[in-house]
């Protein structure tokens, strides 16, 4: 039997740090659950977390001592043997300084609490530090002089930067690189529709008709639950995963994959994948430009990407099989998506009907203007 | 029996020399004689059985002894157990899985008469008990009398209440043969059925059955006659199929898919079929979501604008574009056992021409769920060679004028040539020729086209301008004259005038980049022919236009 560890889970209100924090709990350990402001901690499937064994913390990473006092943090730091660090700011779109507070000033900060008690580090990247490069992209790689997409992109090589350059002062670490996380591998269910659910919602209802990007084009998303299992692996065997990184990646899906998915739909608009350099932003209509810009601009360089993660080391250590699925994975999370009521024809309400009684043509179809980050459903 | 076992033995005897016999084989007669069924014209079913694990034939011998049809099958040991097995697998499986010839000789068997070797046919009866049996029979039928009738109320509530009707008349009857199998009537054919319920006696569901056996019978309207229907099949044993609100969900068929290029929306079946919608059923079609219920589905399409929506829905359904599921239950897949095969139906080709225009199939009306006449990927192939034909004629357009501005005959001869034949590209694309015969060849083979007027003028026109010289400022202004009236000619013909006209226009080129990139999307899912060299100029120009004059 493994020894019970004592865990510190950053980020643990987010989608992967529940996750992993349900399953260290699970297996026996004693996690302290670091959250930013709400002390609930939601599983992937909704329900909160209630499990024994979990205490939460009100911390903030991007201040000194995690904001807390000279005396909490000491205490703290004397009460870990690990620490698996997900906090970070995962969506894109923000001011570059966000980025810069959280995800990197945020691990130096985590660092310093490992330091400051001998803490072992489970550092959670992307798999995106590659950046644009091509081809296979190895775990053993880093900085490769690869150009980054955007901020988030750029400040996660420098967070990871910082774990290696750590290893100098003694800090010990393991880095898990999940690729673009996403809904469970078996039902489809995720708890927060961001990033790449935002993008099929814009496209599917027609609100964004035309994307610059290749059919060839791969985008790789990893069921949410096949990342918190390699987390937790990795937290476990800590002595076999010390200095090494891990990716935890899925099966990938090219862009016709994603357009051959969506056409399976009779409710969905097929979005058109126009050669990056036939597109021409300032012939969109207005709307659809608005949106653009807001939203879909943001992922341009995913739709033109065409690298393969490899991830012998994950295979090596994990004994879970990687995701598969392709494209039946595909249907699941847009199934649960429709189930959900977050993708779909809106459901009409009695106004709408009436609306549509009305000869005066009342148009029902007009977006909230807030909606373009997808949070509205 | 209506026959005495003397007149069979007989019969056997006569019949036994015609056949290769094997030594100390079982003899039974089964089937609608051995049942106590039958009538003077009833075939003679004889079933020789070999005591041993041989392979023998299933192809039943047919003789005619005494003036009647003698039908001879023979089985090993090892081939009837294995029947059973198999009965008795897919019976442990999903309901209703088994194969309907496999029950059937199942039955035969169980429920013989034997004639020879006594000893061996009731060994080989003994490899299953026929209350199993019965209990296999009863639930099979019970489980294709449970999707007719969920299938007969989607139909009533898409509006098609006499067809549903008619899938009530078939689940009522699959739903009292279930209940007359529990009974130990297990013959499977439901030609007897009425001997079959005499033989149960004066039961009150008997005589409901009798007067709910089909509308006319019913004397109720089709409405009612399903929900009458439905009660009776309750009744019968029958459960899993009660008309409730919100039951009935929209579900995927697999490999159905759909394709939008412009206005026009197309499915594809199967990657091979492709129907076009008029705008009505288009719109009803977008108003499908997987997992809704019908009633949500309906109310959608109303808002859609699509008033009354159901009976395109129902022919959604016909056509396998689309299923219907049971909440919680799985995909509704009606059946009518003994019958015609099922499966989806395919409708005569459409006989609307051209086949297909820039911005898409040509649908006759706004109901129409039309099936393209000709396969998908040739198809698309032929819509994306029409839409680079039409690039195509502008380039060599540009291309003649230009040289007529600097005096280059030869040239403008060349383009006068290349214009006239990439228009007529446009025109057999049109009408789905492709692979398209090569360029020297276009104005002769026009003569695969049908007769119309619009294409025999084209026939008439095409031979002198392939044949214009140009040596002159007269003779290339008459070109250029001539070749753009037979242009819009053309245009006006294959449904192209929707073209951008000028391609000077930036929003013109934009048009038509966009319809090029709506049927290449569809191109790729087909993996269909693209007009390579054109769509990769398309594709690699940046959207700039080909050939635009810089002055």
């Amino acid at each position: 039997m493994r020894r019970r560890l004592r865990v510190l889970v950053t980020g643990a209100a987010g989608l992967v740090g529940a996750e992993v924090t349900a399953r260290l709990a699970a297996a026996g350990h004693e996690v302290t659950a670091l959250v930013h402001r709400t002390p609930v901690l939601v599983g992937n499937d909704g329900t909160p977390l209630e499990a024994a064994g979990v205490r939460c913390l009100t911390a903030d990473v991007t201040r000194p001592r995690l904001g807390l006092s000279e005396a909490d943090h000491e205490a703290l730091a004397g009460g870990i043997d690990r620490i698996v660090h997900c906090a970070a700011i995962t969506d894109f779109g923000r001011p570059e300084e966000d980025y810069q507070r959280v995800n990197v000033d945020g691990t130096a900060h985590v660092l310093e609490l490992a330091r400051a008690g001998g803490a072992d580090l489970v550092h959670v990247g992307t798999a995106y530090v590659c950046g644009e490069r091509d081809g296979l992209i190895l775990e053993t790689e880093l900085d490769e002089g690869q150009r980054l997409a955007n901020a988030y992109e750029a400040s996660k090589l420098r967070a990871e930067t910082l774990v290696h350059k750590a290893r100098a002062d003694g800090v010990r670490s393991a880095v898990v690189r999940p690729s673009i996380v996403v809904g469970d591998e078996h039902t489809g269910v995720v708890r927060d529709y961001k990033n790449i659910y935002v993008v099929l919602k814009l496209t599917t209802e027609g609100k964004v008709r035309s994307i610059p990007g290749q059919y060839e084009a791969r985008l790789d998303l990893v069921p949410v639950d096949y990342v918190a299992d390699v987390i937790t692996q990795v937290t476990e065997r800590f002595d076999e995963a010390a200095g090494r990184t891990f990716h935890a990646v899925g099966a990938p899906l090219t862009l016709r994959d994603f357009s051959d998915v969506m056409a399976e739909y009779p409710s969905f608009q097929v979005p058109r994948f126009v050669p990056p350099t036939s597109f021409d932003l300032g012939r969109l209509p207005r709307e659809e430009r608005v949106y653009y810009e807001r939203v879909v601009a943001l992922y341009e360089s995913y739709f033109r990407r065409r690298m393969a993660f490899d991830a012998s080391n994950t295979a090596q250590l994990v004994a879970r099989p990687a995701p598969g699925g392709g494209q039946d994975f595909l249907r699941r999370l847009i199934d649960h998506c429709l189930e959900s009521g977050y993708l779909g024809a809106p459901l009409p309400g009695v106004a709408d009907v009436l609306a549509r009684l009305d000869l005066t043509g009342a148009d029902v179809s007009g977006p909230a203007a807030n909606d373009a980050n997808g949070a509205g459903r | 029996m209506i026959l005495s076992e003397e007149y069979l033995q007989s019969l056997l005897d006569k019949a036994y020399p015609q056949i290769r016999s094997v030594a100390d084989c079982a003899v039974v007669l089964e089937g609608s004689i051995a049942e106590g069924f039958g009538n003077s014209s009833s075939d003679i079913d004889f079933l020789l059985i070999a005591d041993s694990d041989a392979d023998l034939p299933t192809m039943p011998s047919l003789l005619f002894v005494d003036g009647r049809r003698v039908e001879i099958r023979t089985r090993s040991v090892r081939q009837v157990a294995e029947q059973f097995s198999a009965v008795t697998a897919a019976a442990a499986g999903r309901p209703g899985a088994a194969p309907e010839d496999l029950l059937n000789r199942c039955q035969r068997l169980l429920r013989s008469f034997p004639l020879r070797n006594p000893e061996l046919v009731a060994k080989v009866k003994g490899l299953m008990s026929f209350d199993d049996f019965q209990d296999t029979a009863r639930e099979w039928w019970a489980h294709a009398a449970r999707q007719s009738v969920r299938y007969a109320l989607v139909l009533r509530q898409l509006g098609e209440e006499r067809e549903a009707a008619a899938w009530t008349e078939a689940g009522l009857l699959q739903a009292v043969k279930s209940w007359a199998a529990g009974r130990g009537e297990a013959y499977l054919e439901p030609k007897w059925l009425p001997m079959q319920l005499d033989r149960i006696g004066d039961h009150p569901l008997c005589a409901r059955y009798r007067a709910l056996a089909s509308l006319d019978v019913s004397g109720l309207d089709a409405a009612d006659y399903v929900t009458e229907g439905a009660r009776l099949t309750v009744d019968l044993g029958v459960t899993g199929a009660e008309p409730e609100a919100g039951r009935i969900t929209v579900a995927r068929a697999g490999a159905v898919t759909t394709w939008q290029t412009g206005e026009r929306v197309h499915v594809v079946r199967g990657q091979q079929d492709v129907f076009v919608l008029g705008d009505r059923a288009a719109r009803a079609w977008r108003s499908l979501v997987f997992g809704r219920t019908l009633e949500q589905t309906l109310a959608t399409a109303q808002v859609a604008g699509v008033p009354q929506a159901g009976p395109l829905i129902a022919q959604f359904l016909r056509f396998g574009l689309v299923r219907a599921a049971w909440k919680g239950e799985g995909t509704i897949v009606p059946r009518m056992p003994l019958a015609a095969p099922s499966g989806d139906v395919t409708p005569p080709p459409s006989t609307a021409r051209p086949v297909v225009g820039i911005g898409g199939a040509a649908a006759g009306g706004a109901e129409a769920v039309d099936l393209v006449p000709v396969p998908a990927r040739r198809f698309s192939a032929a819509a994306m060679t029409l839409v680079w034909s039409n690039v195509l004629v502008e380039n060599a357009r540009e291309d003649l004028v230009g040289a007529l501005d600097r005096g280059q005959w030869s040239v403008a001869q060349l383009s006068a040539r290349r214009m006239l034949r990439f228009s007529l590209r446009g025109v057999l694309s049109a009408y789905a020729v492709n692979p398209l015969p090569p360029d020297s060849e276009v104005v002769r083979r026009l003569s695969l086209l049908p007769a119309a007027a619009d294409l025999d003028e084209i026939r008439a026109s095409a031979p002198s301008l392939e044949t214009l010289t140009v040596a002159c400022d007269t003779e290339g202004a008459a070109a250029l004259a001539a070749l753009d009236d037979f242009v819009a000619l053309v245009r006006r013909a294959t449904g192209a005038h929707s073209f951008p006209s000028s391609f000077g226009s930036s929003d013109g080129w934009r048009q038509t980049l966009e319809i090029g990139y709506d049927w290449l999307r569809l191109g790729a899912h087909l993996n269909a022919d693209l007009p390579i060299d054109e769509a990769s100029d398309l594709l690699s120009s940046g959207g700039a236009q080909p050939h635009a004059t810089s002055v």
